[in-house]
């Protein structure tokens, strides 16, 4: 609950300063101290219904979440940009020097045990009084001590004032008493004769007590009149008098709440039990407006006192202190991630109590590089730079050993597995050259995690994938306008992936590999006769083959080889088929028995000389 | 005596000697200016094979002689007649010959020799006016 509502005061200092004044009771101007209130003259005095505590709607802070929600905004109290900054200015900063950190802890702790409601003398109270200044001379003290000293000297000075009044007012009362002596005396000393009765004589004693009564009239009228001025500035006095100190008391009140929400609870301590002390009357409630009212009592359930103010303070500190020993020994578990969550919590609340002040920067450095590490993480988050994320939460889980990875894990896991999901869907457009759909899938792939290594990879060769199919379609149309079932035949890995989407030339590579599967089944078989010496029939086995695919050059070569190792016989048969082409029958048949005599198996030699014998005998059976 | 009677034998022996080498002599001269009359076609020329080779076509009409063994039996027909492989030049050179139907009655077989007395016709092809064994 104190928590609560702690988490709910100290809101960003800055804040406090510029928005606190309106949620106090119409405090008049004065010669306040440097923190005294600002009054905003463009809203109306006491927060009408166009004003609100600290500006417009009160903080509410969700202790499950750890979300505050203000003005309409939220943000978790861990991962706020202000309070990091400010959180990790501290862990930065070097500890308070020791020296004079200790000398002014102790006269504040002086001027506290001074002020201790059991110890208070009006001796106490000016020894304490005068080490205000003292403790205000330090920096850290920020002059506040000064404020409050300057406030319980005002409020000595209408004490004093109210002292004066009540003089006047014994003289004034005197002199109404003794007026109202004289009243009466006079009054006395004229009394009106009683008239007598009968004829001419009634007349005349009427006369003389009309005058009689107009005698005593005029003798009493100065002394009633001077009567009457007499309670007027009794009256007066008594007004001015306690109009006086309820706007000293006011003041002290909007200092120590101010005190309180700049979470100077020491100053807040030190300024309440001046207060007591100066108005010992047992008035202790707090004159603040509804909002600040409201604060209290519905974080705490009290109504806004000095002792809640008070109790709260002492509370607090307490707290702090168990908060920079948990931290404490947090770290020394190396339980980072609860030690700087326990750290951040206790700065929040106790800026400037000496526990927090004083913590060591070494143990300070760790719970930064913690810190750093984890805005890291979330900026890292933010901007979907999961790789980078993913090895900071590596290393926060190694150096802290209470590091709760699962949900970042759970958020970079998720990220990457709907990335890689949309990038393997572009690669599959890209693969059936649906073009939309791999645009809308890349994009989609980027919008999840921009710096995705795999996507500059994957786009590239999604890319460089495209422009080599499409050249190898150009490549394979031209190598069939030439012809070259050789060329095509040997890079028919690259073309048969090209031509993969592509039915009418993966038909027309179907047919070029077939006949390619034919001319090299003609060559193992060449190859494979030549290697048994027999070199004609090598020769028309690749001859053969060479008469379907003139153009193959590899089939050629072996041709041309086997020629020269069989040249009689190839030149009989050339002989022979260049004569038969010229209708020569007889030298012809003759050159074709002369190549049957030199290869007696030759398939070309016999079926030229039956079809010769058939030109020659026709009717041959 | 004695020596007059071996000097007339020993002349009739030389006379002897004289007339059988005069005979030899005479019988080698007839051999070789007078040849044996077995090819009836010695006055026909011989076909130059690789002119035939070259280009029949050259040669039609010719009728030249050629002397060969029968290599082979290409193809056969009553009305035509065979068409027979014939080696020639020492089986260097194969000829198609076409024997025509006139010699239908003759055998012909696979390594017989025959003199053949052939016309080149109007396709190149060598045909058989006659022909004999060798």
């Amino acid at each position: 609950m104190k928590r609560l509502l702690l988490s709910i005061l100290i809101c960003p200092v800055s804040f406090v300063l510029a928005q606190a004044p309106g949620s106090i009771e119409p405090a008049p101007a004065q010669s306040q101290p440097a923190a005294a209130p600002a009054q905003n003259s463009s809203q109306p005095a006491g927060g009408g219904s166009q004003s609100s505590f600290l500006g417009k709607d009160v903080p509410v802070l969700d202790p499950g979440s750890e979300i505050v929600t203000w003005d309409g905004r939220n943000w978790n109290i861990n991962n706020n940009r202000m309070f990091e900054a400010r959180f990790e200015k501290y862990l930065s900063a070097p500890e308070s020097a020791a020296g004079s950190d200790l000398e002014y802890q102790k006269i504040i702790l002086a001027i506290m045990d001074k002020m201790a409601p059991n110890r208070v003398t009006p001796a106490s109270t000016d020894e304490a009084f005068q080490l205000l200044p003292k403790a205000s001379e330090y920096e850290v003290d920020a002059n506040l001590c000064d404020a409050i000293a300057n406030q319980v000297y005002s409020s000595w000075l209408a004490r004093r004032n109210k002292d004066r009044l009540a003089s006047a007012n014994k003289s004034l009362e005197d002199e109404r008493k003794r007026l109202e002596w004289n009243a009466k005396m006079t009054a006395q000393s004229s009394p009106l004769e009683p008239g007598r009765s009968g004829g001419s004589n009634d007349a005349a004693n009427a006369e003389a007590q009309k005058q009689a009564q107009l005698r005593r009239d005029m003798e009493m009228q100065p002394i009633l009149t001077r009567l009457a001025e007499i309670n007027g500035l009794l009256k007066a006095n008594q007004l001015k008098s306690e109009v006086a100190e309820l706007q000293v008391k006011i003041e002290f009140q909007a200092l120590l709440v101010q005190l309180f929400l700049q979470r100077r609870f020491q100053h807040a301590v030190i300024g309440t039990r001046f207060y007591r002390s100066i108005f010992a009357d047992g008035d202790s409630q707090l004159r603040v407006g509804d909002d600040a009212r409201n604060l209290f009592s519905k974080t705490t359930g009290l109504p806004p006192t000095l002792g809640t103010i008070d109790s709260m303070a002492n509370e607090i500190m307490r707290d702090v202190k168990e908060g920079v020993s948990a931290f404490k020994y947090l770290l020394e578990k190396k339980e980072l991630e609860s030690a700087t969550k326990r750290l951040a919590e206790t700065f929040l609340i106790g800026e400037y109590l000496p526990s927090v002040r004083t913590l060591s920067r070494d143990d300070k450095r760790e719970a930064l590089a913690f810190a750093q590490s984890t805005n890291k993480l979330i900026s890292a988050i933010e901007v979907k730079d999961y790789a980078l994320a993913e090895t900071i939460v590596k290393e926060l889980a190694e150096s802290a050993k209470d590091f709760d990875s699962s949900k970042p894990m759970a958020a970079i896991e998720t990220a990457k597995t709907v990335s890689a999901m949309h990038i393997a869907k572009a690669r599959n457009a890209a693969v059936s050259g649906d073009r939309e759909t791999l645009e809308t899938e890349l994009r989609s792939a980027t919008e999840i995690w921009p710096r995705n290594p795999a996507l500059a990879t994957v786009s590239s060769q999604i890319f460089s994938q495209a422009d080599v199919q499409g050249r190898a379609l150009i490549d394979f149309d031209q190598l069939l306008g030439q012809k070259n079932y050789r060329q095509i035949f040997d890079d028919r890995m690259r073309f048969i992936a090209a031509t993969a989407m592509h039915p009418e030339k993966q038909e027309q590579l179907r047919e070029v590999l077939d006949r390619m599967a034919s001319v090299e089944a003609a060559i193992i078989r060449s190859q494979e006769i030549e290697k048994r010496g027999d070199y004609a029939g090598a020769w028309e086995s690749a001859e053969r083959a060479f008469k379907e695919n003139p153009d193959d050059n590899k089939l050629n070569q072996l041709r041309s080889d086997l020629t020269t190792k069989s040249a009689d016989f190839v030149r009989a048969l050339r002989e022979a088929q260049s004569l038969e082409s010229k209708n020569q029958a007889g030298s012809s048949l003759a050159w074709y028995l002369k190549a049957q005599k030199e290869y007696p198996p030759s398939e070309f030699a016999r079926d030229g000389i039956q079809r010769l014998t058939k030109v020659i005998l026709p009717d041959a059976s | 005596m004695q020596m007059a009677r071996r000097s007339s034998k020993s002349g009739a022996q030389i006379w002897l000697i004289f007339a059988v080498i005069l005979i030899v002599a005479a019988f080698l001269g007839a051999i070789f200016i007078f040849p044996r009359d077995s090819n009836p076609y010695r006055t026909v020329p011989a076909l130059e094979v690789s002119s035939y080779l070259d280009n029949a076509n050259s040669l039609r009409g010719n009728v030249y002689r050629v002397e060969g063994e029968v290599v082979n039996s290409l193809a056969w027909s009553p009305a035509s007649g065979r068409l027979i492989a014939v080696g020639v030049s020492e089986g260097k050179d194969i000829l198609p010959v076409l024997v025509t139907n006139e010699f239908n009655q003759l055998n012909i077989q696979k390594g017989q020799k025959f003199i053949f007395l052939l016309e080149i016709d109007e396709n190149g092809i060598l045909k058989t006016k006659n022909l004999t064994k060798s």
